[in-house]
């Protein structure tokens, strides 16, 4: 696994096209938000720019990334190459996603961090860490999933959007609008628990016990997406 | 050393849909042998070999490698390289990079500058994948096969693309891997690697073996050949022949050594000369002609 996670790092810092779409955009929406904190906090709250910076790394940078990676090695042979070697499968998977994986959890805690310095510490950290690890597992899952429908890193443009636009979709109008109405189809879409977990970690004012329930639907969307990846993927262009 | 073979399959089925890519094959590869499978294209040789390799499931029929399901990798896959039809080597890393990635992950131990001498690689070391000939791929993808020196060793159209002097050196390359006691299995669309090479053939058409056995084996059922041109005036031949079109003419035969004599005794008696003579064994080539008539 770490051989395989070492090339990928050094792929992915040769590759400028990746780390600018993937590491640079990321980075750079999510400061802007840091930056304008007092506007966002009152269309919503710090809360909801914690969820929503969170989601720009997990959708634009991590989710992307991983679609792009998986359907380009496999474009070019490069799993099935892999996969001659003694290898196993879910070694050669977790080497191909572990920097990519590392890097989004590095962007979200500096990105947080900097949120912290400038507005305030979040009331809940060891909840904001569990809602910003169950987010990217949800993130990584969906990845696998769609990249098994996924033919080229070209593809993975059209391919990513639908999840992409729709946990930022998901993650505004729940991070803005609450839970208060629509509380179960909130908090069933992709993103939506994780949303509220996350302003409820970082304004306080719930129950520890009551967040811990929003983490059943991420898990459960991991759950979903791990049991789809696993029918849909494919290691070979041919078949 | 054992006399197990290193590569056993038995009613070997394999379908895609409706598709019956491979029906019923069995066959086995010694230790030390060179075995060739070859076929027209869409015989299915590539389905076997990938099923041989482990990246494909059987419908229906088993396939030992080593004595173990391909599937095995941690048992199978140290002792086995394998030189893919198409390279799969990610562009951006180097060609240091790439054989040191897929030489650790086969677990066999092998220096990398060795092996890049071994295919000539050495100057194009620092070069990223994306900047090599279609010749120098091939040659990257050898270097990870051999490295470490595996017991077995698929060459999946090795000389594609490869100039004389590379051919040469690859086969250089593989007779010393063979003095080592390696097992080669290949498959080529140059028949005459084969011819030279192989010590059993495997010959596919239709997903199933049209023949299977030793270049003589194999050539031995079709007669041999004995061409030449003829002048209009010559006197009637001592021998049974075609007249081809362009006006040469080709006597088949199963008695090779004895009809030239006849022919060359009959052809100094009447001083007829014989221009374009040729006179030999069927190739290989002729037999893959064979399947299809």
């Amino acid at each position: 696994m770490f051989p395989i996670a070492a090339s990928e790092l050094i792929q992915i810092f040769r590759n400028r096209l990746v780390l600018v779409t993937s590491f640079v955009i990321p980075v750079a929406v999510s400061a802007f938000f840091v930056r304008q904190h007092e506007t966002f906090a009152a269309i919503g709250s710090l809360g909801y720019i914690a969820a929503i910076v969170m989601f720009t790394v997990a959708a634009f940078g991590l989710y992307a990334t991983v679609v792009t990676t998986l359907a380009s090695r496999r474009q070019n042979l490069f799993l099935k190459r892999l996969r001659s070697t003694a290898a196993g499968d879910a070694g050669i998977i977790a080497g191909l996603l572990l920097p990519a994986t590392v890097l989004a959890v590095v962007q979200v805690a500096a990105i947080l961090t900097a949120l912290a310095a400038v507005a305030g510490e979040p009331a809940n950290v060891v909840l904001l860490v569990v809602a910003v690890l169950t987010t990217l597992a949800m993130m990584v899952g969906l990845g696998l999933a769609t990249a098994g429908v996924t033919n080229s890193p070209e593809h993975a443009q059209v391919t990513t959007l639908p999840v992409t636009l729709g946990v930022i979709a998901v993650a505004s109008w729940v991070g803005i609008t609450g839970t208060e109405d629509l509380t179960l189809l909130k908090r069933l879409l992709p993103g939506g628990a994780a949303t509220e977990l996350t302003v409820n970690a970082w304004n306080g004012g719930v129950a520890v016990t009551d967040s811990l329930l929003l983490l059943a639907p991420t898990l459960g969307w991991v759950v979903v997406a791990v049991a789809l990846a696993t029918r849909l993927f494919r290691w070979d262009p041919r078949h | 050393m054992s006399s197990t073979p290193v590569i056993e399959v038995e009613h070997l089925n394999l379908t895609y849909g409706d598709f019956h890519a491979v029906r019923d094959l069995s066959f086995e590869v010694r230790r030390g042998e060179l075995y060739a499978l070859l076929g027209t294209n869409g015989a299915g040789k590539t389905s076997t070999l990938e099923t041989i390799e482990g990246h494909r499931t059987p419908t229906s029929g088993t396939v030992r490698v080593f004595g173990h399901s391909p599937g095995d990798r941690r048992a199978v896959r140290p002792r086995m390289g394998v030189m893919l039809q198409e390279s799969g080597f990610s562009p951006d890393l180097t060609v240091r990079e790439s054989v040191g990635l897929v030489g650790r992950l086969t677990r066999r131990t092998d220096d990398v500058d060795r092996v890049l001498d071994l295919v000539d690689l050495t100057g194009r070391a620092g070069r990223r994948v994306s900047q090599l000939s279609g010749g120098e791929k091939r040659r990257l993808d050898f270097a990870t096969a051999v490295y470490g020196t595996p017991e077995l060793i698929f060459l999946d159209e090795p000389t594609t693309g490869l100039d004389i002097q590379s051919r040469d050196a690859l086969w250089a390359t593989v007779d010393r891997l063979r003095e080592n006691g390696s097992t080669i299995v290949l498959t080529t669309h140059y028949l005459e690697e084969a011819q030279q090479r192989a010590d059993r053939i495997g010959l596919m058409h239709q997903g199933a073996f049209h023949r299977e056995g030793t270049v003589s084996e194999l050539t031995r059922t079709l007669p041999a050949v004995i061409r030449f041109s003829l002048p209009a005036s010559a006197p009637a031949l001592p021998l049974q022949a075609v007249v081809d079109g362009d006006g040469t003419v080709v006597i088949e035969t199963f008695g090779l050594q004895q009809d030239l004599h006849v022919l060359l005794g009959w052809a100094h008696d009447h001083a007829v000369a014989l221009p374009d003579l040729q006179a030999g064994p069927t190739r290989l080539d002729d037999v893959f002609r064979a399947i299809k008539s």
